[in-house]
C-alpha cells in the first residue's frame, strides 16, 4: 500500500517536474553542470578551509565586501558602503537593502554575528586572521560598526574572505549542524539537493539582491574523481563545464572545437620546501646552490606542458605587490657544486618527501632527483600517503617536499605572515628564521600608505630570495574547460567562479 | 622404503602443451630480465627532454614517455622487478604456509585449532584492504610489500597443506613409519611433506600471476616500488594521465603484465596436468 502511494507521487512529481522544466528551461537559462574531482564537506564557511567547499558556497553565501574579477580591487557586496576612522580603528558599513533565501531581512545584527562568530567560535578554523576584531556591533538595521584592536591593513580584504560570509543568525541558532547541509541563503544560488559523494544540487535564490542579473535556473556540482572520465563526460556532452583540467591534456581538449579552455589567472604557487633545521640546509649557501641546480623551466615543460611559468617570488605575479623584478637564478649546475663545494657539502644525500597519487608532484620530484643528481646532490624519493604528508612536514620528519599555496584573500599579509613571519606553523613548515624579515613583516601590517607598503613587501621579497627560504618552481593557471554553448564561465585569481554572469545557450 | 612412495608419478609420457607454451613464456622474460642491461636500447631511467612523448618509431621502437625515456627498455628493465615480484612475493607465503599447515594438520588438536583460526582471522579481511594497511604501517617500499605477502598470502598454503597432511598421516607408509619407531619430525618433513606438496607446487604457479598483479596494483596505488625505477604497474600509473594522448606509455607495460601472467598461468595449468593435480 505504502510502496504504490509512493510509487504514484513519484510519477506525478516526476510528470510535474518534466512539464514544468521544459516551460522553464525555455523561459530561463537552463541548469549548468559542472564536473570536478571530489564532493565537498560543509556549507558553514568557518568549518572548512578547503577548495571544494569554498569554490561552490561563493555562490551560496554572499560577503560584506567582494574581490573583482581581476583579484585585485575590493568592491561593494552586502555593504553598500564603508568608511574608515581617522585612527584606522574603526570602520562603519552601510548595508544593502538585501533578503536571505528565506525571506528574511540580512541585517547589520547578522553581519556582526557573523564577524564574531568566526572569531569566537571553537569550531572556526580562521579565529586567528580575526583577533583583531575587538568589536562588531548593529547599531541599526543597516549600520554595522566594528572597531579593531590595532589598526591593520589588510583588514578590510579579510572581509572578503568566503569564511567571514554573512549568515542568519536565526538560522544558525535553530540549527547549527543542519546549516551546514542545508543553509539559508544569501548569495545568488541557495541548495535543492546534496547527494553526498555524488553531487550538489543549487537553484537560483530569487531572493538574492542581485537575481535579475542572474540568468541559470541552477548549478549542479557533479563529482567525477578520474581526471580523463571527467574530460571525456565534456568532450561527450555529459557535462556542460569541468574544472581541474590535468595539464596534459589541455593542447588535446583545445583541438576541440565544441570546448573552450579556459587558463583563467590563480594565485597558485608550486613550490619546494627546505627544512632549514636540516644541518647542511640550514647553511644559505647550500640552498642557494639547490635553487641555481634546478631547471625550473624544464618542470614548466614537462609538468605543465608550457602553461604555467616560472616563479620568481612567493608572491605570485598577478597578486597585489608581486615585484618583478625579483631574483631569478639561472638553472647552473656547475655554480652550484662549486657553492656545494664550498660549503662542505659536496657529498650531500636529501630526503625528498612526495605525495602518492599527486601526478604532477611525483612528476616534479623525478625531474629534481635527476637535475641535482648533476650537481653531485643524491636524492631519494619517499613516497607516502597524501593524508600523513602534511603532518611529516609539520613534525619536520624531511629534507625536500612540494607544497603550494593559493591565496584565500587578495591581501598579502596573510601568506606572508604563515610562511615568513614566524607564525605558529614554522613559516610553512620550513622552520625558516630571519628576525628582519619578522620585524618587516609587522611593520608591513600596519602601514596604511600604500605606496610604502609596496616597498616593505618588496623589500621582504628580495631577502626572501636571498635567503632562499624555500624554492620558488612555477606558478599556474586555473584550468578549466567548458562547452561552447556556456557563456562567461570564469574563476577570479581568488578562485570564485562568477556563476551569476554564466549564461547557458 | 617410503621415499620410493613418495616419488609423485608422471601420468603422460609426453610433455603437456601448455606447460610447454608456460615455460617459453615465462622463460622468455626471465632471459629479458637477465639480460636487460645488455638487451635494453636505453638507460632506462635517462631522461631525454628533446625526445620526450614521442609514439613508437624506428629509434624508440615502443615509444617514449613524458621524460623522453623509452618505453621498451623500461619494460625491459621492468621484468626484472616484476618476476622478482612474482618469485619472493610466493616463496615466503609457500614456506611459511607449508610449515604451519603441515604443522597443523600433523599435530591436530589444540595446535590445529589455533592456527586454524588464525587462518579465519586474516580470511575475515578483504585480501588487498589488508595488504595496503600492513603497508601503510611499514611505510611504502618492495621490502613492506614481501612482508605483507608473506603477512597474509601464508593462509591459503597453509589450508593446502594441510587438508593433505589430514589424509596422508593415516596412510599406510606413514603407519609404517611410525612402526619403525622414526621421530615425529622425521615423518612429517622426510614421509608426508614431499607427498602433500604436490598441489601447493601447482596453486604456487597460479598464485604468481595474482601476485604479480597484485604488485603493479600496489605500485600503482604508489605503495610498492618508487619511483624513477622502472616497474610496470608504476609505469601504468604514470602514463595515466596520458591514455588519451600518449596510449603507449600505458599499453606497454599493461601487455607485460598479461604475458607473464598468462605464461604462469599456462605453466600451473601444465604442471597441474603434469603432476596429476586437479584444482
Amino acid at each position: 500500500m505504502r510502496r504504490r502511494t509512493i510509487h504514484a507521487l513519484a510519477l506525478v512529481t516526476l510528470l510535474a517536474g518534466s512539464v514544468l522544466g521544459s516551460s522553464l528551461a525555455l523561459a530561463e537559462g537552463g541548469v549548468l553542470t559542472i564536473g570536478r574531482r571530489e564532493d565537498g564537506t560543509t556549507f558553514d564557511p568557518i568549518k572548512t578551509a578547503q577548495n571544494v567547499d569554498f569554490w561552490v558556497f561563493m555562490n551560496v553565501h554572499d560577503v560584506l565586501v567582494r574581490v573583482d574579477r581581476t583579484g585585485k580591487e575590493l568592491v561593494p557586496g552586502l555593504a553598500e558602503s564603508w568608511e574608515m576612522s581617522p585612527d584606522g580603528l574603526t570602520y562603519t558599513f552601510k548595508m544593502r537593502d538585501a533578503k536571505f533565501s528565506d525571506g528574511s531581512p540580512i541585517t547589520a545584527e547578522d553581519a556582526a554575528f557573523s564577524i564574531l562568530r568566526i572569531r569566537d567560535s571553537e569550531e572556526s578554523l580562521w579565529s586567528d586572521s580575526y583577533q583583531v576584531v575587538k568589536t562588531a556591533e548593529a547599531k541599526d538595521d543597516r549600520t554595522l560598526v566594528v572597531t579593531l584592536n590595532a589598526p591593520s591593513a589588510p583588514f578590510l580584504a579579510s572581509l572578503a574572505m568566503p569564511g567571514v560570509s554573512v549568515l542568519s543568525k536565526a538560522a544558525i541558532e535553530a540549527d547549527e549542524i543542519d546549516f551546514g547541509e542545508m543553509p539559508v541563503a544569501s548569495g545568488a544560488f541557495k541548495v535543492k539537493e546534496w547527494i553526498r559523494g555524488d553531487k550538489v544540487v543549487l537553484e537560483r535564490n530569487p531572493e538574492f539582491w542581485e537575481a535579475d542579473k542572474v540568468k541559470l535556473d541552477g548549478v549542479e556540482w557533479i563529482s567525477v574523481p578520474d581526471d580523463n572520465t571527467r574530460m571525456l563526460k565534456v568532450q561527450a556532452g555529459e557535462l556542460d563545464a569541468a574544472i581541474f583540467v590535468p595539464f596534459s591534456s589541455v593542447a588535446e581538449l583545445e583541438k576541440n572545437p565544441d570546448l573552450t579552455v579556459h587558463k583563467d589567472p590563480s594565485t597558485r604557487e608550486d613550490h619546494l620546501l627546505l627544512n632549514h633545521e636540516h644541518p647542511a640546509l640550514a647553511k644559505k649557501e647550500v640552498r642557494q646552490a639547490l635553487d641555481f641546480a634546478i631547471d625550473k623551466q624544464a618542470i614548466v615543460d614537462t609538468v605543465t606542458f608550457g602553461v604555467g611559468e616560472v616563479a620568481n617570488s612567493y608572491i605570485p605575479r598577478g597578486a597585489l605587490y608581486h615585484n618583478e623584478d625579483n631574483l631569478q637564478r639561472p638553472y647552473d649546475p656547475e655554480k652550484a657544486k662549486q657553492l656545494l663545494a664550498e660549503a662542505g657539502e659536496s657529498d650531500l644525500t636529501l630526503n625528498y618527501l612526495v605525495e602518492a597519487g599527486a601526478q604532477t608532484w611525483e612528476q616534479t620530484a623525478v625531474l629534481i632527483q635527476e637535475q641535482l643528481a648533476k650537481a653531485g646532490v643524491t636524492v631519494n624519493l619517499q613516497k607516502v600517503d597524501p593524508s600523513t604528508a602534511w603532518d611529516i612536514e609539520v613534525a619536520g620528519e624531511y629534507d625536500l617536499a612540494e607544497n603550494y599555496w593559493t591565496n584565500d584573500v587578495i591581501d598579502p599579509d596573510q601568506k606572508t605572515t604563515f610562511v615568513l613571519g614566524h607564525d605558529t606553523n614554522m613559516n610553512y613548515m620550513t622552520r625558516y628564521n630571519n628576525p628582519k624579515v619578522k620585524e618587516l613583516v609587522d611593520q608591513a601590517r600596519v602601514e596604511m600608505d600604500p605606496a610604502k607598503r609596496e616597498a616593505l613587501y618588496k623589500e621582504i621579497q628580495v631577502i626572501a630570495k636571498d635567503d632562499v627560504h624555500w624554492i620558488d618552481l612555477y606558478y599556474s593557471p586555473f584550468v578549466n574547460v567548458s562547452r561552447k554553448s556556456i557563456e562567461n564561465f570564469y574563476q577570479n585569481p581568488l578562485g570564485r567562479f562568477f556563476l551569476e554572469d554564466t549564461v547557458k545557450n | 622404503m617410503s621415499v620410493a612412495l613418495a616419488r609423485p608419478r608422471l601420468r603422460t609420457p609426453g610433455l603437456p602443451v601448455p606447460l610447454v607454451l608456460g615455460v617459453l613464456l615465462v622463460g622468455a622474460w626471465a632471459v629479458l630480465a637477465v639480460g636487460a642491461p645488455w638487451l635494453a636500447p636505453y638507460d632506462p631511467i635517462a631522461q631525454d627532454m628533446a625526445a620526450k612523448l614521442q609514439p613508437p618509431s624506428a629509434a624508440h621502437w615502443l615509444g617514449t614517455d613524458n621524460f623522453g625515456r623509452d618505453i621498451l627498455s623500461r619494460v625491459i628493465w621492468g621484468a626484472r622487478i616484476d618476476l622478482q615480484i612474482g618469485f619472493l612475493g610466493v616463496i615466503f607465503p609457500f614456506l611459511i604456509g607449508t610449515c604451519i599447515g603441515a604443522i597443523s594438520g600433523y599435530a591436530g588438536g589444540i595446535v590445529d585449532n589455533v592456527f586454524m583460526r588464525l587462518v579465519d582471522i586474516v580470511l575475515a579481511f578483504p585480501f588487498l584492504v589488508l595488504m595496503i594497511a600492513i603497508i601503510a604501517v611499514l611505510g611504502p617500499g618492495l621490502a613492506s610489500f614481501y612482508i605483507a605477502m608473506a603477512l597474509v598470502g601464508w593462509v591459503s598454503y597453509a589450508r593446502l597443506i594441510r587438508a593433505q597432511v589430514l589424509v596422508l598421516k593415516h596412510a599406510d607408509f606413514v603407519l609404517a613409519a611410525k612402526s619403525l619407531d622414526f621421530g615425529h619430525g622425521r615423518i612429517l618433513f622426510r614421509h608426508i611433506l614431499p607427498n602433500a606438496l604436490t598441489g601447493s607446487i601447482v596453486f604456487a604457479m597460479s598464485d604468481a600471476v595474482l601476485v604479480i598483479l597484485n604488485g603493479a596494483a600496489i605500485s600503482y596505488l604508489g605503495l610498492g616500488v618508487q619511483p624513477p625505477i622502472a616497474e610496470w604497474g608504476l609505469m601504468i600509473a604514470e602514463g595515466q594521465g596520458f591514455i588519451t594522448t600518449a596510449w603507449w606509455i600505458t599499453t606497454f607495460p599493461g601487455l607485460a603484465i598479461v604475458v607473464l601472467a598468462f605464461g604462469f598461468s599456462l605453466l600451473a595449468d601444465g604442471l597441474g596436468e603434469l603432476l596429476g593435480v586437479r584444482e
